[in-house]
């Protein structure tokens, strides 16, 4: 076996130990840097190069040399200009210094909310992604389906790029190929209602002007964000930023956003799939809540105290993040060092983590390179354990999570096969699989415009 | 005429559906424009209940959003009987979100509390120049400069700023705060502003310090 060979091995050990409730050898270093960051590292124009993905190779080989990582250090990206652009988003915007971003918007209005509740994937094609991508505009047919065509055309052209130069350098250098991104993604039900739909104002206001018709909203939106995050065969994780809740009251997150959450991780976990959340913002009014969630819920923290997480749930989930990556630019080399030493002693015994950063830096210039390089070798290094192969905390076991079946994802934009056939008599049975898997290819691009 | 501490304490409350109850009885009994801005002081000093209450951690940032729409929607109704004579501004601020940066919901929020607390806000926008700023400044010559970012980008585009209104001879005019998720003393000391906050409402309160 060659040496790149047998890294790869060690580190698909270490992240399935993680995984598989055991203490690995040492814990993964999982540093991965967005396509902003890498593209200017290697001194191209931010711009140009998301335009075309396929020009930072040779950047990505150099920080991958550069920068220890378990994972493929290039992360690529999920917001390419080119779709966005061919179907004039509102919600993804390039700024004045090429960063793509997600500006306020609204994509649906109060009185929508029966419509939703009522038909939500009818809702979303109809009314919502006309409203958030102008070029995809009904009033205007033939253009609005070569439009569509054109931008899945340009998304699956971009991803392919990128995801061509990541399972080069998987190869060429062994990392571990399952990163935190490389499954399924989705949202909560309540976030899908809230960031695009009806923004963060317009959810405010809803929360206390109609709660009831936030809450069967969110049952309603339940099987198509169910059925957005399920993974690929070769995956069973599921990647879910999480948004709203730091910003609402308890009593109305207990009663709005909690029930069809916690039923979403129930039922992948049912499936054996592991869910990876983001918990953007500050959760630690929320700890007791996701101690609640399925066993190796993996956890990824951007703010609190390292010491009370690992004390509330690090014997039942997996805790990553925390790492204040803002100390890469502000802090010294020899503190940066110190500080992750800190943070390994604290949340390293006993299993169960995984290192990363509290938050992905957005651009090359919040980081100092000899500082990040510094923390991820010292991870390596330090955070080695010397009980490898016991028993890490609790054991997670699929039949431990029993959910009743929820509404069935139905829409008249949304063919089965039984429906295809039943419309075209005559179609070879050997076209079903490709016929499902065009369904799919479009109902996961056009969910993934809403995310 | 309404009571008007049972006013604030609705308005502090965020009871919509009782705030508007008691402006529309209160509009349709033909009060006088002096009785009329009483009513406003009352709805500003609910906001100052509001604001108290984030900083407890009893509201939350949604619940700010709320607020402010709430405040929106009183002026709007008080608008027939507050007449022309606006009540007195206590200073001005121009504000925006740097260049770069697209977020405005915290803006937006200090915007409505600094309004409510009598300020006149001139408001840029997002992805704002360093040109827009000084050219505003010039324009309003205001008392305080508010620049808000959410991404940490926003810092290099806040210090800029400050050095576009130093070069335009402006900087010693102004008091500049800065605000977001990003900011911290470290960043604020960086990008040379007087102040920093993440709590619109804190915001809010250092502006009325420096315009007593």
């Amino acid at each position: 076996m060659t040496d790149v060979k047998a890294l790869q091995q060690e580190r698909i050990s270490i992240y399935q130990d993680v995984y598989n409730d055991k203490i690995p050898k040492r814990v993964p270093v999982n540093i991965g840097l967005p396509f902003e960051v890498i593209a200017q590292f290697g001194g191209l124009d931010l711009c140009e190069a998301q335009w075309n993905p396929a020009i930072v190779e040779e950047a990505v080989d150099k920080i991958c040399q550069t920068v220890y990582s378990d994972i493929c250090v290039f992360m690529g990206s999920m917001r390419y200009p080119s779709f966005y652009e061919i179907l004039k988003s509102q919600s993804f915007r390039m700024a004045s210094n090429g960063f793509i971003q997600h500006p306020e918007v609204t994509g649906m209005f109060p009185e929508d909310y029966d419509y939703l509740i009522e038909n939500p994937y009818d809702c979303l094609l109809e009314r919502v992604i006309p409203r958030q991508y102008k070029a995809f505009n009904p009033e205007d047919p033939i253009n609005c389906a070569i439009n569509l065509a054109k931008s899945i055309l340009a998304y699956n052209d971009d991803f392919m790029q990128s995801g061509i130069i990541i399972k080069k350098m998987e190869e060429k250098y062994g990392y571990y190929p399952g990163g935190l991104f490389s499954g399924g993604f989705t949202e909560a039900p309540f976030d899908f209602l809230s960031d695009q739909l009806r923004g963060f104002k317009g959810i405010s206001m809803d929360i206390r002007r109609m709660p009831d018709k936030v809450a069967a909203a969110c049952d309603a939106l339940y099987p198509i964000v169910f059925k957005m995050g399920l993974p690929p065969a070769n995956s069973n994780q599921i990647f879910i930023p999480l948004h709203m809740p730091p910003f609402m009251r308890e009593k109305d997150f207990e009663k709005l956003y909690w029930p069809s959450f916690k039923r979403l991780l129930d039922e992948y976990a049912s499936m054996g799939i592991h869910c990876i959340l983001f918990c953007e913002h500050d959760w630690t009014r929320y700890l007791d809540y996701l101690y609640e969630l399925p066993t190796d819920t993996i956890l990824w923290f951007e703010y609190g105290d390292p010491k009370v997480i690992k004390e509330k749930l690090g014997k039942k989930h997996i805790i990553t993040g925390l790492y204040p990556v803002m100390n890469l630019k502000t802090k010294t080399k020899e503190e940066c060092v110190e500080e992750v030493k800190r943070y390994i002693d604290i949340l390293a015994p006993g299993g169960k983590y995984i290192f990363n950063f509290d938050k992905t830096p957005l651009l090359y210039g919040d980081i100092k390179l000899e500082c990040l390089c510094a923390v991820a070798e010292t991870v390596r290094d330090y955070a080695v354990y010397s009980n490898a192969g016991e028993t890490a905390g609790m054991v997670f076991n699929k039949e431990d999570y029993k959910v009743e079946p929820s509404r069935k994802f139905e829409s008249k934009y949304y063919k089965t096969w039984e429906q295809y056939k039943a419309l075209n008599p005559e179609v070879s049975d050997f076209g079903r699989p490709k016929l499902e898997n065009l369904e799919e290819t479009i109902f996961h691009y056009l969910m993934f415009l809403l995310v | 005429m309404i009571n008007l501490d049972e006013l604030k304490k609705a308005v502090g409350e965020l009871d919509e559906e009782k705030v508007k109850q008691m402006l529309t009885e209160f509009v349709e009994s033909n009060p006088t424009e002096e009785e009329a801005q009483k009513i406003v002081v009352a709805c500003q000093e609910g906001m100052g209940i509001v604001g108290d209450l984030f900083e407890k951690g009893e509201y939350f940032v949604g619940d700010l959003i709320f607020a402010g729409e709430l405040l929106t929607e009183a002026i709007n109704v008080l608008k027939s009987v507050i007449g022309g004579k606006s009540a007195q501004k206590v200073g001005t601020i121009v504000l925006g979100t740097v260049h770069g940066d697209l977020h405005d919901i915290g803006k937006n929020i200090f915007r409505s509390m600094a309004e409510a607390a009598g300020f006149e806000v001139y408001d840029l926008g997002i992805d704002q120049p360093v040109s827009a700023f000084v050219e505003k400044v010039k324009e309003v010559k205001p008392d305080i400069v508010g620049m808000s970012g959410v991404l940490t980008l926003a810092i290099e585009s806040m210090k800029a700023t400050v050095e576009g209104l130093k070069q335009a001879g402006l900087r010693d005019k102004v008091k500049i705060i800065i605000g977001g998720n990003p900011v911290t003393k470290e960043a604020c000391e960086y990008v040379g502003a007087d102040a920093f906050t993440t709590n619109a409402a804190e915001g809010v309160k250092i502006c009325q310090g420096w315009v007593k």
